[in-house]
């Protein structure tokens, strides 16, 4: 075994076993039952998604209830306690509490991913978290964006955002690992921005249009990001809009009055069978405009890969994600460890749940002699609750993703992440189904 | 003509859009366009077998600066109309003796062309018909879709059904081509529907004499050569370019066994109405093809989900200008979101991206010509009277034929704005009680094209899909862009008459079966 894979080892066997034990949670438990139950039965769970994606919508709790029959109802045989739940909605006066029931169990779930629907309530949270010993990026949830009203109210809502955590923040105790590494000071505030959301007008096949205008919404986030000395990050989405965010992200951070702060950064989507050319690109950038700080790369494996495939298909275009589980955690590693090599030109900040990936990240630095404080990890809320608790007990830094809003804005959040927690080939679900730690932590 | 041979073929794939998201994609664009300006203006001749004439007596020009001449077209004379006609119903009677197989390998070369001129093709409809970047190279990927598909059809048609045998008799089915065929084309789609409808006729050993729009000759032209370049005799395709009497003439012609026209609901009741007078000499029931407008009305209901309805309504009545006949010209939307709706609408039109068809990122082009811009504006300010305009695209183009973006409100039931088709970028939405109401109206309508439904509860699309009598429902997305193989096209009620473009019925539509029952019983035994 090479001295890469024995410290991988080393790292992702302490992390497992720093995990917090499941029996500790018992509503955790009770949710991954669930979630075990979609997962294996392909119609259920889309009888389900499709269910929960609609009840912010329902208007009464006879239209909750009234939604789950007809969902259930196109299964070919529902298990035992939802055909209870189906022979309940048969009965007029029973529907009122089934879909009480029912909404009350969307929300629950819902609650597992989005901190809060308030600024106040999530204020809260990314306090107990930070003491705790995590860091957040906050990611407010919103309806699309069609409107110039819609996107400015956005924009508002992000300005807002950015004010208040950095308020607060300066109240929270010093936590040494999540606020500096080897290059300096690190923003205990930090708020993610979706560019879809900045602009009405984002259109695949001309994307000047949409980062022109988007840039007039984004710009003064970043003039706010600088005064208030939070961290901002543009997110990434669909290939689709990929062009309009990257150019938009590097223009702005490009330009003179943002080349001494914010600290700012951008998504590197590691499902792009087109990524290391585009890792080469922003490592280009980077090293020919400095600035200070250095801009962060958060390395994802990206969230839409079924739609980016369905979408090729449809089109009869070639898939532009690796459609192999396998070569996208390779090409993962591969991208982790040439990012880490870039530093200082960057910052680099790993955002997995897949422990195998983590630990290489963390070995991988290692070995390279840089310390831990010189790596980020990031994971996502209600995703990566146990590898965020492990890895803070370990003393890394890990900043967790908070999405912040209410239930009607977050579905399609919600939607893709319960897809993500139920797929047959995600990671946690393999950690979940009992796969033996040696085989979690064998090269892809 | 047999399965070996449409197995050669391999099965039917839509040809791919270009991937227009990438920037080396984009990058070929604008020298192609660049390319076809240098040849302005292009010639367009009366194309009858062998023989050419060049004229100028029709010019099509571009929507977006009237002044720019794309073609130069002769009109067909009547002379010209009658000689068409001849030697296409001499080219016929070879024709028809071609191989199936031979047919639809003339199909695919000029597919095959059609991929090689693909940009130049595109060009020539950005410019000609104003047919923005995405749209025009759709509708020549849906050209090339016609092309593939019905020749695959048309070996499947050839090898013929089963029927029941008995011993002593030999029974078959054949389907013979009807003679020859008058295609009329739109200029909406001005490659991709002329091509479906010719390629049908031919491939099945029609002749077609094609009148292509006067607005689009010079697609047509193009057209033409795709299919002679694939190998379809010059006999067997001739190009009448001319205004509305070439087409009427056409249809009043007593060789003419079939028309095939798609375009607008009063030209087509009166080709239906001509076609049914036999002249001297006839020797057929004509028959219509015929694909005329719409009324298009998406139903949303309560639980939609709006992120989704929006743009897909949005898309759905103005890309294009609104000028596809499966656009959506009437929203139908539950009360208890109605206002939320509208005032999403609303805010979705006002950013509109309204300009030139060659800039990449318009939503919104000019409509064809001057005589459209008056009718949508004539049909705004009767909105603005009747009821109220929400809302309309703020920045508009002042040359060339632009016709701003609106959406119209609270219009009185029986409206012309709620009833005629405008076939332009105007919108009415309608408060209804409930799907029930919507249903009801839709049931009401003399349009039977396209429809919509945005709605989450499985039993109400089972409901809608049970009861709406359009030839297209679309669930929970927009209602345009029907992609040949998949969603077969076509309206019924007064808006066509059923036959399905890109689907697996349509062939018959151009042919006639001749069912052969020999008896094989000689002297007692069976030979």
């Amino acid at each position: 075994m090479s001295e890469l894979e024995a410290e991988i080892h080393r790292v992702g066997e302490r992390l497992h076993a720093a995990f917090p034990s499941a029996s500790r949670h018992p509503v955790k438990a009770l949710d991954a039952r669930a979630m075990e139950l979609a997962a294996r039965d392909r119609e259920l769970r889309a009888a389900l998604f499709r269910f929960v994606d609609v009840v912010p919508a329902c208007r009464t709790l006879e239209d909750v209830a009234r939604h789950l029959r007809g969902f259930l109802g196109e299964l070919a045989e529902a298990p035992p306690p939802l055909a209870a739940a189906m022979r309940i909605a048969d009965v007029r006066a029973a529907r009122p509490a089934l879909g009480a029931a029912a909404a009350a169990g969307v929300r629950h779930m819902a609650h597992r991913f989005i901190v809060g629907e308030t600024p106040e309530h999530a204020l809260r949270v990314l306090r107990s978290l930070w003491e705790r010993g995590v860091a957040t990026s906050v990611d407010l949830l919103g309806e699309a964006t069609v409107t110039e009203a819609e996107a400015d109210e956005y924009a508002r809502r992000c300005g807002e955002a950015l004010e208040r955590v950095a308020r607060e923040a300066a109240r929270w105790p010093p936590r040494k690992i999540l606020e500096a590494d080897s290059l300096g000071p690190i923003p205990r505030a930090n708020v993610s921005v979706k560019v879809s959301a900045l602009t009405p007008l984002l259109r695949p096949d001309a994307p000047e249009l949409g980062r022109r205008d988007a840039a007039r919404r984004l710009a003064p986030l970043l003039r706010q990001g600088r005064e208030t000395g939070a961290h901002v990050h543009v997110d990434m989405e669909s290939l689709d809009s990929r062009e309009a965010v990257l150019e938009l992200a590097l223009e702005l951070l490009g330009a003179e009055e943002f080349r001494q702060g914010p600290s700012a950064g951008v998504v590197l989507q590691a499902y792009l069978r087109d990524s290391p050319q585009q890792l080469e690109r922003l490592l280009g950038w980077a090293r020919s405009t400095p600035r200070t700080p250095p801009l962060t790369v958060r390395l994802v494996k990206g969230a839409y890969w079924d739609h980016e495939l369905v979408q090729a298909r449809q089109e009869g275009w070639p898939a532009p994600v690796f459609e192999l589980k396998a070569d996208c955690d390779r090409n993962f590693e591969l991208l982790t460890r040439r990012l880490l090599d870039a530093r200082p030109a960057v910052r680099v900040a790993v955002a997995s749940h897949n422990l195998r990936s983590v630990a290489h990240a963390i070995a991988y630095n290692r070995l390279s002699g840089a310390g831990d404080e010189d790596l980020e990890i990031q994971v996502l809320r209600g995703l990566g609750d146990e590898l965020q608790d492990a890895l803070a007990a370990e003393g890394f830094r890990v900043r967790t993703y908070c999405p912040v809003g209410d239930l009607v804005a977050g579905m399609a959040y919600l939607v893709r992440r319960l897809l993500e927690n139920t797929s047959n080939e995600s990671f946690l679900y393999a950690q979940a189904s009992g796969t033996p730690l040696e085989e979690l932590l064998a090269a892809p | 003509m047999t399965a070996g041979q449409g197995t050669r073929l391999g099965a039917f794939r839509n040809e791919p859009v270009l991937e227009l998201r990438r920037a080396s994609v984009r990058a070929g664009l604008a020298a192609a366009l660049a390319e076809l300006d240098r040849r302005l203006p292009l010639e367009v001749p009366v194309l009858i077998g062998g023989e050419e004439r060049r004229g100028a007596e029709v010019v099509s020009t571009d929507p977006g600066e009237p002044e720019r001449v794309v073609a130069r077209a002769a009109a067909a004379t009547p002379e010209e109309v009658e000689h068409a006609v001849g030697v296409a119903a001499r080219a016929f009677r070879t024709w028809r003796e071609v191989p199936a197989a031979e047919r639809a390998a003339a199909l695919v070369r000029a597919a095959a062309w059609m991929r090689e001129h693909r940009l130049e093709l595109a060009a020539l409809e950005v410019r000609e018909c104003a047919k923005p970047w995405p749209e025009a190279d759709g509708d020549v990927c849906e050209a090339i879709d016609f092309l593939e598909y019905y020749a695959r059809g048309a070996l499947e048609l050839a090898a013929g059904p089963p029927l029941v045998q008995v011993p002593g008799e030999r029974n078959e089915l054949r389907y013979v081509p009807r003679g020859v065929a008058a295609v009329i084309g739109p200029w909406n789609f001005p490659l991709a529907i002329p091509c479906g409808m010719s390629a049908a006729a031919l491939v099945t050993g029609n002749a077609v004499v094609l009148k292509p729009a006067e607005q689009s000759p010079a697609c047509g032209l193009m057209l033409v050569r795709a299919l002679r370049a694939g190998g379809v005799p010059a006999g067997a395709l001739s190009l009448l370019p001319g205004e509305g009497e070439v087409g009427a003439a056409l249809v009043r012609h007593p060789a003419v066994q079939t028309i095939v026209f798609t375009g607008s609901q009063p030209v087509g009741l009166e080709i239906v109405r001509a076609a049914s007078e036999v002249g001297p000499g006839q020797l057929h029931i004509k028959r219509v093809v015929a694909e005329l407008g719409g009324k298009n009305c998406v139903i949303v209901d309560s639980d939609a989900d709006l992120d989704e309805a929006v743009p897909g309504i949005v898309s759905s009545a103005f890309v294009y200008a609104g000028q596809k006949c499966s656009a959506a010209a009437r929203v139908l939307v539950h009360e208890a979101i109605a206002d939320r709706l509208l005032e999403r609408l609303a805010g979705a039109v006002r950013v509109l991206v309204v300009g030139q068809a060659e800039q990449l990122g318009t939503d919104v082009p000019p409509v064809i010509e001057r005589a459209a811009q008056e009718r949508v504006a004539r049909y705004r300010d009767l909105a603005a009277r009747q009821g109220r305009i929400v809302a309309q695209a703020e920045a508009v183009p002042e040359r060339g034929w632009f016709a701003p973006p609106c959406v119209a409100a609270d219009l009185p039931a029986g409206s012309a704005v709620l009833e005629d088709e405008i076939f332009g970028p105007l919108l009415a939405v309608e408060r209804v009680a409930g799907v029930e109401a919507a249903l009801e109206i839709v049931e009401g309508m003399p349009f039977a094209l396209t429809g919509g439904l945005y709605a989450r509860d499985p039993s109400v699309v089972r409901e809608v899909s049970r009861r709406t009598p359009v030839g297209n429902l679309y669930v929970n997305r927009g209602i345009t862009g029907a992609k040949v193989g998949r969603q077969p096209f076509g309206g019924n009620r007064l808006s066509g008459n059923g036959t399905k473009a890109g689907g697996p019925d349509y062939l018959r539509n151009f042919v006639e079966p001749v069912v052969v029952t020999e008896n094989t019983m000689r002297h007692g035994l069976v030979v």
